[in-house]
């Protein structure tokens, strides 16, 4: 189990823990899909500590760097 | 007559259907977050209105914009809801749907984006969906029409046999819970109390507040609390994240038997697309680099050729005839110089710059429709981020390159409220379509060889200073707030022509009526202040009322390098509406057409101080009707007194400035 910014792009994984990212930004992510136990693929990052950009059954969502370091990762 | 709701998780084509089925144009766009207040239409075969709301993914609003269908739901009457289903994204649309059923009102589904879903492989039984959820399903295309028809017949003809309401077993303890609420509650409601009660303990902040009203706070934190400790008890989970995975594991049910999947394993457009759009090290430049081939075609390449026309036809054979007309019809001297002089200056000197404002709009919407505003918002996020804001803020602030009114309209969606706030102060920074007459004005007359680089300078100018600003604002008015960004980056699509031109015009007309109202009737004033003085009328310009207005200011303005009477009476009326300033200019200077005014205008400017001039009117105040917004976005007195005073004394500052240190330099 890692954290999402340990994931290369393109690498797909699965989602394990999400309890440790803020509430507003969980709900948002639970909003679109993004749960526990969902296979998610790192599409692409941006520069300088920007944000990350996953996909999740065929929707691409963006975060930022410091919530995808709290979101646990299975990569498969 | 009947009214429908149209409910739908964003950006899956409820405004689109909407505008098929009453024939009207509301506000289309590819990404989350268009539509951010209610729109009423009434059905084609007037038979029933429709209410297009905002998208939601859940009826417990996080953001302004969404917290405008639950507050439509509990508080207004409707008939029917038609529940709009991406269905290419079923499962999270089913978790809305559920809720809506639960809400009890007749129910329609429309299950739209087929097209996108076989693209992908995703085929849909939609008599078994049917079946599933006890409703109506129809397919549509909302982007081509297919199936409206079928739609309107579904929802016209239906609400006849009352089935019974659709429940979903939410466990032994839940229920319990549930039954506590619905028998404390007592009274009747427009809507089952079963669905109010299950929406309070999932946590709706807005639920919350409805039930505050009629309970004391101990009687339903009591309720929650036994309930949370019951269902911790036995399902160790949160009651919101319970009752989350108990409807999903009912929609995921319902997915199993009414989808089947091909793998088609093929990589869609839109992910090469965004290979490159995303790119780690080309994304920004990319955006930048369009946005310069905006103003370049805006400005050099295609819209000025364009504006040089018109103005050639107003001042020539436009003029003439009118000119000749009015002899014919022996109207009087006053009346020829107040159409001439007043009304085809006035109005004609700013519908000139109709073609460029249009060009605009048009890659606006283009910008709008194909889903790179979602991936801008993504790509600036770092920047934003730097400055307390969040990436999703950089979309308003697209849109006031437009026009400023949607742009703070635009801000709704963001979730965090006073970031919602520094958005919506910041946006009229933004240099919108109607500055643009004033700085072709004097970009021609003044910079003739470097129009666009100049004129991308002021609109960097006013990036930067919001930027600048919102860190300000970040570092005191929001201080304990942290950011929140999650952005949905829907697929690209190539927008259609029609579509286009629809939203091209849509934001257009605006402009165009704006030319036969406001500017009409400043025209007309400013004329007759300039011809009627305290001793008479027909007086030398320099002794009418509009000089001794305009020259109140001008000692003020002086510092800035532009201390004339005829600046003064410009910036004065620019606040109704900033094009007004290049009326004003038009009748002041009394001159048939933009190039002779520009002549003119050589000898009461420099190049110094007609740069410092555009600057001013970019900052100075938000419009009439941007301020008007941001009255009713804010619903604070103070914040738009704020809005018109910061803008004030930037403006002032910045314009000083530039004046007095270019003057250093020997511009
Ligand atoms: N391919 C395809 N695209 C569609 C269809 N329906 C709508 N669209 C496109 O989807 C995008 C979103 O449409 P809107 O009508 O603005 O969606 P909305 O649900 O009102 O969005 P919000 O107001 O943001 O909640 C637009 O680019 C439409 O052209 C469809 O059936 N097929
Ligand atoms: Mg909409």
């Amino acid at each position: 189990m890692v954290a999402m910014t340990q994931l290369r792009v393109g690498e797909r994984a699965k989602i394990v823990d999400l309890s440790q990212v803020s509430d507003l930004v969980k709900r948002r992510l639970l909003d679109m899909g993004v749960t526990e136990g969902a296979e998610i693929c790192l599409k692409c990052t941006m520069p300088l500590g920007g944000p990350f950009m996953i996909e999740n059954c065929g929707q691409c969502v963006g975060i930022r760097r410091h919530e995808a370091m709290n979101i646990q990762v299975k990569p498969l | 007559m009947m009214h429908i709701a149209l409910v739908g998780n964003p950006n899956t084509g409820k405004t689109s259907l909407f505008n098929q089925l009453t024939g009207t144009y509301e506000y289309v766009g590819n990404w989350s977050g268009v539509t951010v207040e209610k729109k009423v239409g009434v059905l084609r075969s007037k038979k029933a209105k429709m209410i297009d709301l905002p998208g939601v993914y859940s009826l417990h609003p996080l953001s302004r914009d969404e917290r405008v269908v639950t507050q439509f739901l509990l508080t207004e009457s409707f008939d029917e809801i038609l529940n709009i289903v991406d269905a290419s994204q079923l499962e999270r649309n089913l978790l809305l749907t559920v809720q809506l059923l639960e809400f009890g009102k007749p129910l329609t589904v429309a299950l739209n984006m087929v097209d996108v879903a076989e693209r992908r492989g995703i085929f849909i039984d939609q008599a078994k969906l049917a079946e599933a959820l006890r409703v109506p399903v129809v397919p549509v295309i909302a982007r081509t029409g297919k199936g409206c028809d079928q739609i309107e017949h579904t929802l016209l003809e239906k609400v006849t046999g009352q089935t019974e309401p659709f429940t979903l077993f939410y466990g032994e303890a839940m229920e319990r819970a549930i039954e506590r609420f619905i028998a404390s509650w007592g009274t009747e409601e427009q809507f089952p109390v079963r669905w109010l009660a299950i929406q309070f303990y999932e946590g709706n902040s807005y639920v919350r507040d409805y039930v505050a009203e009629k309970w004391p706070e101990a009687t339903w934190r009591s309720l929650y609390e036994q309930a949370e400790k019951e269902v911790r008890h036995t399902e160790q989970m949160s009651l919101a994240q319970f009752i989350y995975e108990k409807r999903r594991s009912f929609v995921k049910e319902v997915i199993e038997q009414v989808v089947q999947r091909t793998e088609i394993g093929q990589v869609t457009l839109t992910d090469r697309i965004d290979a490159v759009v995303t790119n780690k090290y080309i994304g920004i430049p990319l955006f930048l680099l369009a946005m310069y081939m905006l103003f370049q075609l805006t400005f050099d390449w295609l819209g000025a050729p364009l504006s040089d026309l018109l103005d050639g036809f107003f001042a020539g054979p436009l003029t003439d005839s009118v000119t000749a007309m009015l002899e014919a019809i022996g109207a009087s001297e006053f009346i020829r110089a107040l159409v001439v002089d007043g009304v085809i200056a006035g109005v004609g000197g700013v519908l000139v710059f109709v073609p460029q404002i249009f060009i605009l709009f048009f890659f606006i919407s283009f910008l709008e429709d194909s889903g790179y505003m979602a991936r801008v918002a993504l790509v600036m996020d770092r920047l934003m981020e730097a400055v307390g804001l969040n990436g999703k803020a950089f979309i308003p602030l697209i849109i006031g390159f437009g026009c400023n009114v949607p742009g703070v309209m635009a801000a709704r969606t963001i979730e965090q409220p006073r970031e919602r706030l520094v958005t919506t102060l910041l946006t009229p920074l933004m240099s919108c379509s109607a500055r643009l007459p004033v700085y072709a004005l004097f970009v021609g007359a003044f910079f003739a060889a470097h129009q666009a680089i100049v004129v991308l300078s002021l609109y960097v100018l006013g990036i930067s200073l919001a930027l600048i600003l919102a860190k300000l604002f970040s570092l005191t008015i929001l201080k304990e707030e942290t950011s929140v960004f999650v952005v949905e980056l829907p697929p690209y699509r190539m927008p259609q022509w029609q579509a286009l031109w629809r939203s091209t015009w849509d934001k257009g007309k605006g402009f165009v009526k704006k030319a036969g109202t406001f500017i009409f009737g400043g025209s007309v004033a400013i004329w007759l202040l300039s011809y009627v003085g305290p001793h008479g009328v027909n007086v030398n310009m320099d002794d009418s009322f509009l000089a001794i207005i305009g020259g109140i200011l001008a000692p003020l303005l002086a510092p800035l390098g532009f201390g004339t009477w005829q600046a003064g009476a410009a910036l004065l009326t620019g606040f109704l509406a900033k094009e007004v300033v290049v009326s004003t200019m038009n009748i002041i200077y009394h001159v048939p057409d933009v190039e002779s005014l520009q002549g003119l205008m050589a000898t009461h400017f420099t190049p110094l101080s007609a740069f410092s001039f555009m600057v001013f009117v970019l900052l100075y105040v938000p419009c009439l009707a941007t301020v008007a917004t941001i009255y009713k976005e804010t619903s604070s007195r103070k914040w738009t007194m704020f809005s018109i005073g910061y803008a004030l004394v930037l403006a002032y500052i910045v314009s000083f400035v530039i004046y007095q240190v270019g003057g250093l330099f020997g511009f």
